[in-house]
């Protein structure tokens, strides 16, 4: 254990558990003069959840992000981590919180280590069992200097300084962009591994499959709003299914008059559709038409993310 | 010193350690290699003569008053220019490359999201500032009292000392207008630029307003005149000139920390 100079965050993280609510977020607005970059947002996010946050760029998610970190003072709405508002309380809700930023800058001429130890006196002291575990997970090499880190090193590094310590909360803003499929995978098994050891997760991301793969629930930005919310299987039934149908004889004339239906092609006696809302309907009047054949394609989660970040206001 | 402090204070510290190094061996080399002159000045009064010549106005502006003697030596080639502005150069970069620089580059946002108040990081900067400033001042007060005493340039010990203490004050003065400007706004450019421009300024002032009957009340606005304005070299210092500068220089460093704790953090 690395020397501990004023408190080990560890026990505090543990010495005060929030049964409920880890970040509470009501109606926050955020402006930068005429540009409104957060529109009257509201989530919650419960303990032990993994939230992710999705969005376009310039959807707002980095912005609520800083504002939940009290980087950014929001115009008007209210923000609650662990029950306490980030402007009073920012130095206790920071000590049960880590952040990887969407962009690590980091002090020149430092070695990653130093980084780390600096860090480590600000926070308390890190079990280096556990730092170089990370390290070498994360394929980092400690002893290199700052200066020379690609962008996939220095996310490396943030992550290995967002998972060293035990805490609550994890905040998470674009964690892997930089990394290849191999650290996107060890970095998967790192947040399930913090989850099950009792952390929430707060995950901003634009690789979906990753919050396929980790994300209890989602929360979609776009334009500084939030358009979509719920679990990955849920917005995925939203999106539009890809429908196929053959028919014994020339196709039925009221075709088009089914709700839901759109972007329509006919080719022989067999046509082709996106269907937009609930399948009963289709499948109530396709049960009255002779049916050769009938397939209906889930949709995937980018394209149900493609819809809604696409959609018309 | 708790861990955290010295992080906060020595972090910053070691980052301007290179070009502490670097201002404190300038101005060490132009104030030894300047009163190793003076002996062959001594004994050569051309110098003298050919200012002696020159009209009043110029020798008051550029002050060269008394150019033969060891105040007026010092004065005319170290503090009437080069050291303070140096000085002050140095404090206005300092404190705004750690703060608003640091914002600016994004290297703040790693400190600011740790458990440490936003203020305490500000503070923590404006005194590793301050630190890089006393030990370029200190250096610099020892290699003038060394060098004097090599070359037998007879100078009160209390008249350079209070010289030296007025010099750094005024670098302090402008190094904390810097930390103002910086908690208010993380541009760089306002940072530096408006520390600069106070200082010209205010060296123009004190320099040329006396010249003019019109201009010369003016002159006391100038915080070069409050430093300088009494002839420090030559008169005791009315104890009113330390405070006029070292007052508005911490408040306006406690008015930067305090201001940096209000506004948004610029993302990088």
């Amino acid at each position: 254990m690395a020397p501990t100079s004023r408190r080990d965050l560890g026990s505090l993280a543990r010495a005060k558990p929030v049964a409920g609510g880890v970040l509470t977020v009501r109606g926050l607005v955020k402006d930068y003069g005429a540009v409104h970059a957060v529109r009257g947002i509201d989530l919650e996010l419960t303990r032990g959840e993994i939230l992710g946050f999705l969005g376009p760029n310039g959807a707002g998610k980095s912005t609520t992000i800083r504002c939940i970190l009290d980087l950014l003072r929001p115009t008007s709405g209210r923000i609650e981590v662990f029950g306490m508002d980030p402007r009073h309380d920012g130095v206790a809700i920071r000590s049960r919180l880590s952040y990887v930023p969407g962009e690590l800058r980091l002090p020149n001429r430092v070695t990653c280590g130093q980084v780390v130890s600096s860090i480590s006196r600000l926070r308390g002291g890190f079990d280096s069992r556990r730092r170089d575990e990370l390290a070498e997970r994360l394929k980092l090499d400690l002893g290199r200097d700052t200066r020379q880190l690609s962008t996939g090193n220095r996310r490396k590094l943030a992550l290995l300084l967002a998972f060293l310590w035990p805490v609550e909360l994890l905040v998470l803003d674009e964690p892997t962009s930089g990394l290849d499929p191999l650290m996107q995978h060890e970095f998967v098994g790192l947040v399930r591994e913090a989850r099950a050891a009792g952390a929430t997760v707060f995950l901003s991301s634009h690789v979906l499959s990753e919050v396929q793969r980790t994300a209890d629930r989602v929360v979609v930005l776009r334009s500084g709003r939030v358009v979509a919310q719920g679990t990955v299987d849920e917005l995925r039934r939203r999106a539009r299914q890809r429908v196929e149908v053959w028919f014994e004889g020339p196709l039925p004339p009221r075709l088009g008059e089914v709700p839901g239906l759109v972007d329509l092609a006919v080719e022989d006696h067999r046509f082709t559709a996106s269907l937009a809302g609930p399948i009963r309907p289709l499948l109530a009047f396709l049960a009255q038409q002779p049916v050769t054949g009938l397939l209906v394609e889930e949709p995937d989660l980018e394209e149900a993310f493609l819809d809604l970040y696409e959609e018309k206001p | 010193m708790s861990g955290l402090t010295a992080e906060l204070v020595l972090g910053p510290a070691r980052s301007i350690r290179r070009a502490t190094i670097i201002w404190t061996v300038a101005l060490a080399v132009l104030v030894a290699a300047t009163v190793s002159v003076w002996p062959a000045f001594k004994s050569g009064s051309g110098v003298s003569r050919a200012i002696d010549q020159l009209p009043q106005g110029v020798v008051q502006a550029f002050g060269l008053e008394g150019f033969g003697t060891p105040a007026g030596f010092l004065r005319g080639n170290l503090y009437a220019f080069f050291v303070p502005l140096l000085l002050v150069g140095m404090a206005i970069y300092f404190a705004g490359s750690l703060t608003a620089g640091e914002e600016d580059a994004g290297r703040l946002e790693l400190v600011l999201t740790q458990p440490v108040a936003r203020r305490a990081v500000f503070a923590g900067r404006a005194a590793a500032a301050l630190i890089g400033l006393v030990v370029v001042a200190v250096v610099t007060a020892l290699v003038q009292y060394g060098s004097d005493a090599q070359v037998n340039l007879s100078i009160g010990t209390a008249r350079l000392g209070a010289t030296l203490a007025l010099t750094g004050l005024l670098a302090l003065f402008h190094g904390c207008l810097a930390l103002a400007v910086a908690g208010l706004r993380s541009r760089p450019s306002l940072v530096l630029g408006s520390g600069f421009f106070v200082a010209i300024a205010g060296m123009v002032v004190a320099l040329l307003f006396p010249l003019s009957a019109a201009l010369k009340p003016l002159a006391g606005i100038s915080p070069w005149n409050w430093a300088f304005g009494g002839g420090p070299l030559v008169n005791a210092t009315a104890p009113w000139r330390y405070l006029a500068l070292g007052a508005p220089a911490v408040a306006m460093a406690l008015f930067g920390v305090w201001a940096f704790g209000r506004r948004d953090i610029r993302a990088a």
